[in-house]
């Protein structure tokens, strides 16, 4: 076999030279590079390019029509006073740590529920798994009917056990409604990401608490949660990164109004419905920038705590 | 405690499945019943097909799930050749010292709408706007980071020394990546190829911007029902039955690796 297949390879070469070219190529010494060059290109296309574009429209002042104006750093102080744009930006860190937080508190107290292995697991975990890959905007379109104010199914409900219908979208509640709506689509992720972390601890340790009578509550704060803290970056750091991009719950539900302005959004709003490129991209490039310097901290973190998790 | 357990358990599937299940049910209502007050309707009506003719009849449902279609299979296909040569680079000589991996990671955290503006531009300038091509390009950008790093893991678990054996063998590198490494990691990207296709089928911001008419994907048809003068939501709950089915069937047969997925790679759930 071994045999065959060598002569089959030398006959191949020996019919069919390859260009010079090809041999350099897929040398030993530059083959990892080539593997490269598509993907190279693709960044250099889609990252490079864009980041340059908007980092140059950002010191000028540009509507799309006629001649863009160089106007120094005028867009950032301009930015540094928008009130909008750092109520969305508060508004973002908000939905941030209210989303990540009710996650993973969720996810906990399923994961520890769900532990152990039980009869039926695939079924509940195929189900509960369900809303992870659905579009978010269907899904935003969905619960905008549910939380709707006279037929919405969940003020029908409440209706029907005796209470009052809520008013799901006034100004004061719709940002906590958005994120009542990522956090239904989300725990079941952190569930099972703590799920797979409980049931890799090393059983041996949790007897040793139990024959030396360690409390459970006393097992769960000294031995279980430093054992899961990996996982738990993980979840912090990967949500992180979904969550200050959020766009698409926005848009099937209240777009932008009724004060829920987010980061994503007043850069889409002033680029693409004021066409305000110039000032746009000042935008973009500071949430870029943002994003940039919260996930560079998070994907340290977050490359520690792999090396610990696997 | 055994009742608790599953009464939780019960509790937290209705939680989840009970607003996809409303989808379906919407789907099949007529108009009385989905504006109705009275909430012994949520669940007892007369179903009828009335919104499914209606979204086949009076919307381009099929062109644009047409579409959908072409964007995310054409757009797989590209990200999965540039991700799975990329990511065995990655794999096997660690290229750019973690460096190129991050800044292949990052483009996932990029905002959208940074990409977007320049884009935008280039692509009226170019006449990209609303073409398949044109989104399908913009697709693959925002999978091929993604793929690379689930790609990454795949091919990190082929020891070496499969490798090292076939050297001696002969086989040039060229062949050991066709013949030996991608056979070996071919569960990893079927894997991601779904994801890609899931992710592009979804995908919003873009298809959003980029697209009016011709090149329309079903996502953007479906959120246009939700007008700001009138709701449709007959046709829309119809629509969304219909294109969350395929991500349905997806998350239930791949739950295995699900996990793995979105945490690219680093939880194997």
């Amino acid at each position: 076999m071994q045999t065959e297949a060598l002569s089959e390879v030398q006959v191949e070469s020996t019919v069919a030279r390859k260009p010079a070219i090809w041999e350099t190529l897929t040398s030993e010494k530059y083959f990892k590079w080539t593997l490269l060059i598509p993907l190279l290109i693709v960044l250099a296309i889609f990252m490079v390019y864009p980041l340059l574009y908007c980092a140059y429209y950002s010191f000028h002042q540009w509507g799309m029509r006629g001649e863009a104006i160089y106007i120094g750093a005028q867009n950032y102080r301009q930015l540094l006073n928008d009130k909008a744009f750092l109520e969305a930006l508060y508004r973002t860190l908000k939905v941030l740590v209210i989303c990540v937080s009710c996650e993973l508190l969720i996810g906990l107290g399923l994961a520890l529920l769900w532990s152990r292995e039980f009869p039926g697991e695939n079924i509940v975990r195929g189900l509960a798994l369900l809303p992870l890959l659905v579009a978010p905007l269907i899904l935003s379109l969905l619960w905008n009917f549910m939380f709707e104010f006279d037929f919405g199914a969940v003020n029908l409900v409440l209706q029907a056990l005796g209470l009052n219908k809520v008013y799901w979208w006034s100004p004061e509640r719709a940002l906590y409604t958005i994120c009542f709506i990522t956090i239904w689509q989300w725990f079941p992720f952190s569930t099972f990401v703590l799920v797979a972390g409980l049931r890799s601890l090393p059983r041996d340790v949790f007897e040793a608490a139990k024959v030396d009578g360690a409390s459970p509550w006393y097992t769960f704060r000294r031995l279980t949660l430093p054992m899961l803290s990996p996982l738990i970056m993980i979840i912090v750091v990967l949500r992180t990164m979904w969550l200050i991009r959020l766009f698409d719950p926005l848009y099937g539900t209240t777009r932008g109004g009724v004060q829920t302005e987010l980061l994503d959004w007043i850069v889409y709003r002033t680029a693409f419905v004021y066409f305000d490129i110039g000032y746009g991209s000042t935008m973009a490039i500071f949430s870029l920038v943002l994003t940039i310097a919260v996930c560079a901290v998070m994907f340290k973190i977050l490359m520690r705590a792999l090396e610990g998790a696997r | 405690m055994k009742i608790l357990f599953w009464l939780v358990t019960a509790l937290v599937l209705f939680v989840i499945v009970a607003p996809l299940a409303w989808i379906y049910l919407t789907a099949f209502k007529s108009p009385n019943d989905i504006f109705t007050t009275e909430a012994r309707k949520l669940i007892f009506f007369k179903p009828t097909m009335e919104n499914f003719n209606r979204l086949f009849r009076e919307f381009p449902f099929w062109d644009n799930f047409v579409n959908t279609a072409i964007i995310s299979v054409s757009s797989t296909v590209v990200v999965m050749v540039i991700a799975s040569f990329a990511a065995y680079s990655f794999a096997r000589w660690n290229t750019g010292k973690g460096h190129l991996l991050f800044t292949t990671i990052s483009t996932r955290m990029f905002p959208g709408v940074v990409a977007a503006i320049p884009f935008f531009v280039m692509y009226r300038n170019l006449g990209l706007l609303d073409t398949r091509f044109g989104l399908a390009l913009l697709h693959i950008y925002f999978n091929v980071s993604f793929a690379t790093f689930l790609l990454y893991g795949f091919f990190k678990e082929i020891p070496v020394e499969l490798e090292q054996a076939a050297m001696v063998d002969g086989y040039s590198r060229v062949d050991i990546f066709r013949k030996i490494v991608l056979p070996l990691v071919r569960p990893g990207l079927a894997v991601t190829a779904v994801f890609c296709l899931v992710w592009s089928w979804n995908e919003f911001l873009f298809s959003f911007l980029f697209t009016r008419v011709a090149a329309r994907p079903v996502t953007v048809l479906i959120s246009s029902f939700w007008g700001s003068i009138e709701v449709q939501y007959g046709p829309m709950a119809a629509g969304a039955a219909i294109v969350i089915l395929p991500t349905l069937v997806a998350a239930w047969f791949m739950q295995r690796y699900i996990i793995r997925g979105l945490t690219f790679g680093a939880v194997k759930g």
